[in-house]
């Protein structure tokens, strides 16, 4: 999925700069407002993907601005990119009402993947019974896995790993997604907890086949190949 | 957890103002008695004296007669006089007898308990139960004389007083009663109101203090005192909140723009990636990380049992959730990881801190736990959760400062860390009303997490 039409509020040429050349690199398209009261009232007038909300600005706080966007009813995805990065600070901005909170310094990998990831949550993909891509096979009901009509016998969390890689297949998958989504959990421990499960349900996938299953992307996550 | 409050107009049994109602009501009961005692002894006293000098005269004037006129006019005399009734309305006894006590004259019929030659005087019953104030006298060796009063219409006046006296006493006390409840109920109603407002603000929830009476008291000044203390810790909080979010912003911002140009260099030379630039952003995350467990750990003790923002959250899906995230980590550094996990387990708490705060147990027990040992995950009411392990534990001399900041035991395949995990997880379990300790398990490392005493 590429082409998302973004809104980026941030009072740092820099940084602004930075995610600017990442997201053009990618295809996508990137509005850059520099105070909070410009970008509310862009927020409000056109229609975005996803907004990029930095959290302190010179005359609004980000927070106030998500609030203000909600209450406004306009319900375009945020994603909070902020230098304030500690859990209390998190738990503030997902009960302001943004949806996704990504702090500085970040891998630009990550940023990206978090904002497709945000952006089809938004258009709501629906996945049927069975999921295919490349040659991987998810069986949603019957809870099976296949690689090239292999049956690959997973454990029910490397099922539930291993499906949610399928529903975000050719994406790239952050470990606070996997952990947000598979266990759970808002916060990041900061110990290869996550990539030892992965590592488990990757040499499953992998066993008696010439090619990788997943790729590592270096300081955000995994992304499933086609296995072909 | 704090009990809840009961209303604020009810007197609970150890309020000091219920405690002064009581004594109040004790002290006037006490004075009305005291009271009650004295009037009633000084009473008797003077009723006695009447009667004794009464007596004492009637019986003088008989002697005085026999002494001078003789046997046969005192005769005479006392046969006369046994119908008068007194002016007091006391009726008169009187009694001659002989040496024997056989009756000569006067209307009472046996000589009583008194011995007239001593001329003693008291209180006797006559032989047809008559009460009667005596004293007798001996006048000759066979002449003996008795003289008595009635004092029935004594007692009464005593029995009326002592009605009336009940009477306002019980008035007396009702009254006192009446203004004591009054004035604790209206003390206490106000005392709850600041104790509320005081509770509520130790507990992080809004706290409204009472407005200012009328002229203004002590209980004024103390709520006066009070929203003062509020706001100045709120002020604080603040400002406290202000520096941090600024000292991170200050600190985050160039560390940012410095990783992305690593990064970017990063990206023209991707076999750089485990070499020095690498380390590099590492570094940078590391610097960050403490930052942020320092911040956090300073943020948890100022909410040091402050109920704000904290939610029920499910503790037995939270644990299991966490036994299913590191089973696979334990089973990789050859551990086994076991659980007993209590169903239905909850706790107000805030999910994101309690979940850091087990994991970071988590971690260290697989960390420091050689191959073929085990982790236990325990989870009881209360919360009462056991992270306990068979590992090498905590060297005795290390066991009071392993929840300090910077503190890192220093054991056989020690990693690198800041040494700031426990001392975290020991803020975030205060600032839950909760403990983390240490528990005496014979082998191993014990963490008990349970509600504070």
């Amino acid at each position: 999925m590429s082409g998302l039409n973004i809104l980026y509020v941030e009072d740092d040429p820099r940084a602004a700069q930075a995610v600017q050349d990442l997201m053009l690199a990618d295809g996508d398209r990137m509005a850059w407002e520099q105070t909070g009261t410009a970008g509310l009232q862009r927020a409000g007038a056109e229609d975005f993907d996803v907004i990029i909300l930095d959290r302190m600005l010179p005359d609004i706080d980000g927070l106030t601005i998500v609030s203000r966007l909600r209450a406004a009813g306009v319900g375009t995805p945020v994603l909070m990119l902020s230098a304030l990065g500690r859990s209390e600070n998190r738990i503030e901005g997902l009960e302001a009402g943004v949806d996704d909170y990504l702090s500085k310094p970040y891998e630009p990998q990550e940023l990206v993947a978090r904002l497709r990831a945000l952006h089809r949550r938004a258009a709501g993909a629906v996945h049927g019974a069975v999921i295919i891509y490349g040659a991987f096979e998810c069986h949603v009901k019957a809870r099976t896995a296949f690689r090239s009509g292999k049956h690959i016998a997973l454990s029910p969390k490397e099922f539930a790993l291993f499906r949610y890689f399928m529903e975000n297949a050719g994406e790239t998958v952050t470990r606070e997604m996997l952990l947000r989504d598979v266990w759970n959990m808002n916060f990041d421990p900061q110990t290869n907890v996550v990539d030892v499960n992965i590592g488990r349900m990757r040499r499953k996938l992998e066993d008696g086949f010439t090619t990788p299953a997943l790729e590592t992307i270096w300081g955000a996550g995994y992304r499933l190949t086609r296995g072909e | 957890m704090t009990p809840a409050r009961g209303p604020a107009s009810r007197l609970r049994v150890r309020s000091i103002f219920g405690q002064l109602t009581t004594a109040s009501i004790l002290i006037a009961v006490i004075a009305v008695a005291v009271l009650f005692a004295v009037t009633t002894i000084t009473v008797q006293r003077q009723t006695r004296a009447s009667l004794s000098a009464t007596v004492a005269t009637d019986l003088a004037g008989l002697i005085d007669i026999y002494a001078t006129a003789g046997r046969e006019e005192l005769l005479r005399r006392v046969n006369d006089r046994q119908d008068v009734v007194s002016l007091e309305g006391r009726r008169s006894h009187y009694l001659v007898a002989d040496g024997a006590g056989r009756v000569l004259a006067g209307d009472v019929t046996r000589w009583p308990q008194l011995n007239a030659a001593r001329s003693e005087e008291g209180f006797v019953a006559l032989a047809d139960g008559t009460e009667v104030y005596a004293q007798g006298a001996k006048l000759a060796p066979d002449l003996q004389l008795l003289v008595g009063r009635e004092y029935d219409r004594d007692r009464a006046a005593l029995g009326v007083l002592s009605a009336a006296f009940l009477a306002v006493g019980a008035a007396i006390v009702l009254a006192v009663a009446f203004v004591a409840w009054i004035t604790a109920r209206h003390l206490a109603r106000r005392m709850d109101a600041v104790n509320a407002a005081l509770g509520a603000a130790a507990d992080g929830r809004a706290a409204s203090f009472p407005a200012r009476q009328r002229g203004g008291d002590e209980i004024d000044e103390m709520a006066g005192h009070g929203a003062r203390l509020l706001a100045r810790q709120a002020q604080l909080l603040k400002a406290y909140k202000q520096v941090s979010e600024h000292v991170a912003h200050e600190v985050r911002t160039p560390l940012m723009h410095l990783d992305n140009r690593l990064g970017t260099a990063m990206q023209a030379r991707p076999e750089a990636e485990g070499g020095p630039i690498g380390q590099s952003r590492e570094d940078i995350r590391a610097i960050l990380s403490m930052l942020d467990s320092l911040l956090d750990i300073a943020s948890a003790e100022s909410r040091r049992g402050d109920l704000a923002g904290l939610a029920e959250i499910d503790m037995t899906a939270l644990v299991e959730s966490l036994a299913d995230l590191y089973e696979d980590s334990a089973e990789d550094a050859g551990l086994t990881l076991e659980t007993s996990i209590t169903q239905g387990v909850t706790m107000l708490g805030e999910r994101m801190q309690i979940t850091r705060l087990l994991s970071n147990l988590l971690d260290n027990a697989i960390k420091y736990v050689p191959e073929g040992g085990h982790v236990r995950l325990i989870l009881r009411p209360g919360p009462h959760v056991v992270v306990e392990d068979n590992g090498p534990g905590i060297p005795h001399d290390q066991r009071d400062r392993v929840f300090e900041r910077f503190s890192r035991a220093t054991v056989p395949g020690d990693k690198p860390g800041h040494g700031l995990g426990l001392a975290l997880s020991r803020a975030i379990a205060e600032r839950h009303g909760l403990i983390l300790r240490l528990g005496d398990a014979p082998r191993g490392a014990q963490f008990i997490l349970e509600p504070a005493p």
